[in-house]
């Protein structure tokens, strides 16, 4: 975008900013009010916007940043927001070297290495991606689950993507999120006694455990291992008649345990 | 006659004198104690000091006997005290610090200003020394609680203080058993100065005595972040992320789950955690649901489903977007998991719903006929009562309720429209909400900030 487009777009956001997000509304008139009062100010235009950013209005979050850049190039929240708007733009080239520009101005921003990560992800270039979430994980005190799926996501192999989930168990404990997609790892990869391991976990920490069970079953079915799982649909049902007469009597209930009976029946 | 060299050594004499007493008296607790992360057998007790020095509770079962001391590692001024074996449904006393601080009484209300120590902040008596919390009950016992639900509180305005002096006055001397922010609880950009001001300098009284549950709002997320689990919002707040207080382990604070008595409660992060359908947020909230054995599921988040308030549910480009992902993605997944209310801010009105099901598109696709499970029972004292079989029931109806103006309303000139049909009720006035659960009913009070009560209904389980 041109300056003077920039400028043209800018303009035209202040006046029409009454009408385009009333959740935001507040923030924008301090935020246009401040930039009245001292016009050259590039991190008001920075804030205003990673709050157009916020709700998704990139053009006016790009006309915001354009001006901040030209301000102050070296502005260290810039490359960083100029990054993650070009993630979610789809620029992904330029949201790298963005990000490239914020880590080195911010060397300890867990937030850069993980939208840096993204952006190499979606380059291919996946070894350098999982390079930056491993940074990003050494520099927060508690990543979330979903950073360990993304970084999970990468791996091609099976076995790989489980020995990195391995380390969001020790820092976050037995997350269900985690403990399923692991899950699913042990089975594709044949691993039935591990994955009946998770299980037996999984049903140990769980008041209602029924659905394990279930779960349990249905591994040992795909292990060949017929008669244990015929026992295990049976413990199943046991697990539901151990129930409050009223949770027993659910619709659900009562579903899961005609499918348990004839799992028990009908299985090989 | 002293000389000017006696003098002004005794200057410098006094001044040191000086400097070391305001030194050793100068702990002043700025920030709480509040109560955080309530089982049955623990609580987390959080406080902040202007200076650093041990993190120290004694506790007890009388207040004047305090004889259980949990010291936590280092010195600080953010503490983190975690209390365990605990007995459940017990009183507790507690104070901070290794000996007893004595603290100026009351005097007055006072509006919120410049930094005020906790000693002189504004809600209510109860300025001792010696504070004290009940823990939970066992979970799935059955006993009557209160729980006082507060969206978008946090405008540190005189409609915010009225929206909390009306509660006050209408539970009296009934406790408080648990209460919840909906979001948006430091306005406006959920920085630590908005919280001191919004939450900590407000409720007082009501943070040292009673736990506190939040949801993350679009304000707080001004200076917060889901994926790294940093800012205010997440410094501010301890929640359970192990399963340790009921349902399943979520591994972050932004979701997360916990029980009391007969009641499990859901807080989902509608503003800054991916809200897609194969996201880590949905496979928890699936687990957890499939996994609770209580009676009650009752889930709270920011946005809301349906309004036409302050926000407009029908538009896209609202909250983008957020407002759609809750209602197309999580809202079937609610109501197949049984939930039997909802409850959200964000838009700065009180709108009830009938019990529905299966409402998922704009309100134009609303379908009274096919959508609305009860349009409820006006009982002679006025509530609207609706009916649900205990034995929990995918589908079977939940009350969608937006409970977001315990801040501030809507514009009285322009007038939000109100008129989506998916509501019971709609309104657009100042308030809190109040529910009450005592075995298998359900109430729900919203009051306005005139203290009256404009909108009551009830669930009765059978």
């Amino acid at each position: 975008m041109s300056h003077r487009a920039t400028l043209f777009v800018l303009a035209l956001l202040s006046a029409t900013t009454a009408c385009a997000h009333p959740e935001i509304q507040d923030a924008l008139d301090r935020l246009t009010t401040a930039l009245a009062a001292t016009p050259n100010d590039a991190s008001l235009y920075a804030e205003r916007g990673e709050l157009y950013a916020q709700h998704e209005d990139w053009l006016s979050a790009e006309a915001n940043y354009l001006r901040a850049a030209e301000l102050a190039p070296g502005l260290p929240r810039l490359a960083r927001a100029r990054g993650s708007l070009a993630l979610a733009r789809g620029q992904v080239s330029a949201a790298r070297g963005f990000l490239d520009h914020a880590i080195a101005l911010a060397p300890s921003d867990p937030t850069a290495f993980i939208l840096r990560a993204r952006a190499l992800a979606r380059l291919g270039l996946t070894p350098d991606a999982l390079a930056d979430y491993t940074q990003a994980f050494g520099l927060l005190a508690a990543p979330s689950p979903e950073l360990y799926l993304e970084r999970a996501a990468l791996f091609a192999s099976p076995a790989d993507a489980l020995r990195s989930l391995a380390d969001a168990f020790v820092r976050l404990g037995p997350v269900m999120s985690l403990q399923l997609r692991a899950l699913d790892l042990e089975i594709s990869l044949s691993r039935f006694d591990d994955a009946l391991t998770r299980v037996d976990l999984l049903t140990s920490a769980s008041e209602r455990r029924e659905l394990w069970l279930k779960r349990r079953g249905d591994i040992l079915v795909s292990a060949g291992r017929q008669a244990e799982a015929r026992a295990t649909y049976v413990a199943a049902q046991t697990a539901i008649a151990a129930l409050p007469a009223w949770l027993a009597a659910s619709p659900e209930s009562v579903r899961l345990s005609t499918e348990l009976t004839r799992l028990a029946t009908t299985s090989p | 006659m002293p000389s000017s060299h006696h003098l002004r050594c005794l200057v410098v004499l006094t001044l040191a004198l000086s400097a070391i007493s305001s030194l050793r008296a100068a702990t002043t607790i700025i920030r709480g104690p509040y109560l955080q992360s309530a089982t049955p057998t623990s609580m987390v007790v959080r406080w902040r000091t202007d200076n650093t020095e041990p993190s120290i509770v004694r506790y007890g079962l009388t207040r004047t006997a305090l004889t259980t001391t949990v010291k936590a590692e280092g010195i600080t001024t953010e503490h983190f005290v975690h209390l365990g074996n605990l007995k459940p449904n017990t009183r507790y006393y507690y104070t901070m610090g290794a000996e007893p601080v004595a603290r100026p009484a009351a005097v007055g209300t006072k509006k919120a200003g410049a930094a005020t120590p906790a000693a002189e902040a504004e809600d209510g008596p109860g300025r001792a020394p010696t504070s004290s919390f009940v823990t939970p009950p066992e979970s799935g016992s059955s006993q009557p609680t209160r729980v006082w639900v507060l969206g978008d509180p946090g405008t540190k305005g005189d409609t915010q203080r009225a929206v909390r002096d009306q509660y006050y006055k209408f539970t009296d001397k009934r406790a408080t058993d648990l209460w919840l922010l909906l979001g948006d609880n430091a306005y406006p950009d959920g920085t630590d100065t908005d919280y001191q001001k919004a939450i900590f300098e407000i409720y007082p009284e009501t943070l040292r005595t009673v736990p506190v549950w939040s949801c993350l709002g679009n304000h707080d997320g001004k200076s917060a972040n889901s994926i790294t689990q940093s800012g205010v919002y997440y410094n501010a707040f301890t929640f359970p992320t192990r399963g340790e207080a009921g349902g399943v382990a979520s591994g972050t604070e932004a979701y997360y789950s916990f029980d009391y008595a007969n009641t499990h409660f859901i807080s989902l992060d509608s503003h800054d955690s991916d809200r897609s359908l194969d996201g880590a947020m949905m496979t928890w909230l699936k687990a957890d649901l499939a996994a609770t054995k209580r009676d009650w599921i009752v889930a709270f988040f920011h946005h809301p489903t349906y309004t036409k308030g302050t926000h407009d549910s029908d538009k896209d480009s609202d909250s983008a977007g957020r407002m759609n992902d809750m209602r197309q993605n999580f809202l079937p997944v609610l109501e197949a998991g049984g939930v039997d209310l909802i409850l959200t801010g964000h838009s700065h009105v009180y709108e009830r719903s009938f019990l529905l099901d299966g409402h998922y598109g704009k309100s134009t696709t609303f379908n009274a006929a096919t959508m609305v499970k009860q349009k409820g029972e006006v009982r002679a004292d006025g509530v609207v009562v609706y009916r649900k079989p205990r034995a929990r029931t995918a589908h079977f109806g939940d009350i969608n309720v937006v409970t977001g103006s315990a801040g501030h309303a809507g514009s009285k000139t322009k007038p939000p429209a109100l008129n989506h049909p998916a509501f019971y009720i709609s309104l657009n006035e100042a308030g809190s909400s109040v529910l009450d659960i005592d075995g298998l009913n359900l109430t729900l009070t919203f009051l306005n900030d005139k203290g009256e009560q404009r909108d009551r209904f009830a669930i009765i389980k059978e």
